[in-house]
């Protein structure tokens, strides 16, 4: 079972220490180090907030947390999907010496954008002061939200890393459906305001919606739908039972493939 | 020893070592096909252009490539096996099968043991990263607690003789000081069954004294060598046994002069006469 691996807590503070390690080199030559990965989401936020707030027809109190909240757990989303694809080309040298499994490489990867995603929240937080945003006890029911978020992470590297392993073009795929997807998503525009219900059905097929919901809804104060909870619990089982097959059937063919 | 040889050849075998009764490496059968997927088989020989249509309407043939045939051994505890072949026999694939990087599509490999190789030491190291960092990086992938490393720190920085460039960036590092220090993270591990895809042992001659030094201390400390070299005087000065490889089938398996013999003779028999001067080239070190 990969999730056996993946919670094999002994090796836990190695794999912190080896994401912790690619997380501080990336960023090394840098000035301004891992503050630039606070740029891109603040620019976003400060020039566009304004404007879009202003095209949705919604207030700027309402729309810039949405907004914030929305653009940071999207550059997680985003991460996991897309990084996913060449997680294991990315790691060859350690697939080939023999020196951490492919689990180890998935949650090693995990772990590395997630603590990209840690940083990210001093936006939101930033945002909260300013907009003097006030959380009640319910907005910690997004915990529990973040943690389904990373666990399907972890399946869909497992996934997508043996697809992209094989199938390099997975990776062109998948960026060209992310930029779509950013756009279908209620990110830069409200799901609940007049205009963005013209999305409709499409809405309710778009799982980035329902990850988004179960995370940012109780940040915002709102309602989760039942839709989206058993939208995002189904893909999760769904999504370690297909990433468990996938091991156990390809996982020896990928040092042969990267 | 008698269980090393194949059955044809059980005649040769000398009672001067004492079998063990439990193997450390024992492999039986082993086989490794892959799929592959082949290019197209009309190839840019015929029209420079072909690069050009075969990138959009390029079509692949799916194949099952065989790495590994029928490759059945044993090493016991204190033998030293070399596998000798020409480029491309499956020498570093079979290492690659032994280290658990490849897992066999057939037969039954029984490792006692851990079983560690040294594969391409330099890769997998980050550019940016002072060597410091370089050395608990690897040592952590390789499976080493903080602590561990720490407690190793002193004799590696002493070994790559890096002094204070330790905290320098890796890509600041001359080629010799690179290899230094991949060949000091790699040996962190001392592993029980020890898997070699050639000697290491390049860089400035003082220094390659030291790494033949560390070399030869890891070979002694470990309970069983695989080495794969083309280097024969190596390998008669290392090895007890040999296994001859061809096309990943096994031509010869047990006493390493014979094992010599065999693949001499079989380069002179089969191999393609364009190919000789390279193989001869290669086995003469």
């Amino acid at each position: 079972m990969i999730l056996e691996h993946a919670l094999d807590f002994k090796r836990w503070h190695r794999w912190l220490y080896v994401a912790w390690f690619n997380f501080v080199v990336t960023y090394r030559k840098t000035t301004l180090g891992p503050f630039w990965l606070l740029a891109g989401p603040a620019l976003f936020i400060v020039i566009l907030g304004g404007l879009y707030s202003h095209v949705n027809g919604v207030e700027t109190d309402i729309f810039i947390p949405h907004l914030a909240i929305g653009v940071i757990l999207w550059t997680l989303i985003g991460g996991f999907v897309t990084k996913s694809t060449t997680v294991y080309q990315r790691n060859r040298a350690q697939i080939l010496q023999g020196s951490m499994t492919l689990i180890e490489i998935t949650v090693v990867d995990i772990i590395s954008i997630v603590l990209q995603f840690v940083h990210q929240l001093l936006i939101a937080v930033v945002v909260f002061i300013v907009y003097s945003h006030q959380l009640s006890w319910y907005a910690f029911v997004s915990l529990i939200g973040i943690a389904i978020l990373v666990a399907n992470g972890f399946w869909l590297s497992i996934v997508f890393g043996i697809i992209g392993a094989r199938y390099r073009d997975l990776n062109q795929i998948i960026a060209a459906v992310m930029r779509v997807a950013f756009l279908a998503t209620p990110i830069i525009w409200m799901a609940t305001s007049t205009r963005g219900q013209a999305m409709g059905i499409y809405l309710l097929i778009n799982p980035f919606y329902h990850f988004l919901e179960i995370v940012r809804a109780p940040l915002l104060g709102m309602s989760i739908s039942m839709t989206s909870w058993i939208v995002v619990l189904t893909m999760t089982i769904g999504g370690f039972i297909l990433a468990n097959e996938m091991h156990k059937r390809f996982a020896r063919l990928v040092p042969l493939w990267v | 020893m008698t269980e090393l040889a194949p059955k044809t050849t059980s005649g040769t075998t000398t009672d001067a070592v004492v079998a063990q009764p439990v193997p450390l490496v024992e492999a039986k059968n082993l086989a490794l096909r892959i799929p592959i997927f082949k290019a197209n088989d009309r190839s840019i020989k015929i029209s420079p252009l072909r690069l050009l249509t075969d990138l959009y309407f390029g079509r692949t043939k799916r194949a099952v490539a065989t790495l590994l045939e029928d490759v059945s051994f044993k090493v016991h505890h204190g033998e030293r096996l070399g596998l000798i072949g020409s480029n491309g026999a499956g020498k570093s694939t079979l290492l690659r099968v032994l280290a658990g990087i490849y897992t066999p599509s057939g037969g039954k490999l029984t490792v006692r043991g851990s079983a560690k190789g040294l594969f391409d030491v330099s890769m997998g190291m980050l550019q940016d990263a002072t060597g410091l960092e370089n050395i608990y990086m690897r040592g952590l992938q390789m499976g080493l607690n903080f602590d561990e490393i720490k407690e190793l720190i002193p004799g590696i920085v002493e070994f790559t003789e890096l002094d204070d460039a330790i905290e320098k960036p890796f890509n600041t590092y001359s080629s010799g000081m690179r290899l230094r220090l991949a060949v000091s993270i790699s040996t962190m591990v001392e592993p029980d069954i020890l898997l070699l895809d050639e000697w290491l042992g390049a860089g400035d001659a003082r220094f390659s004294t030291k790494v033949q030094d560390r070399m030869n201390a890891l070979v002694e400390k470990s309970r069983g060598l695989v080495i794969a070299t083309h280097n024969e005087n190596l390998m008669r000065n290392l090895c007890t046994h040999g296994l001859v490889l061809s096309k990943g089938k096994v031509l010869y398996c047990g006493e390493l002069d014979e094992a010599l013999a065999v693949y001499k003779d079989h380069g002179e028999q089969d191999a393609p006469a364009k190919l000789d001067g390279r193989q001869r080239g290669a086995s003469a070190g």
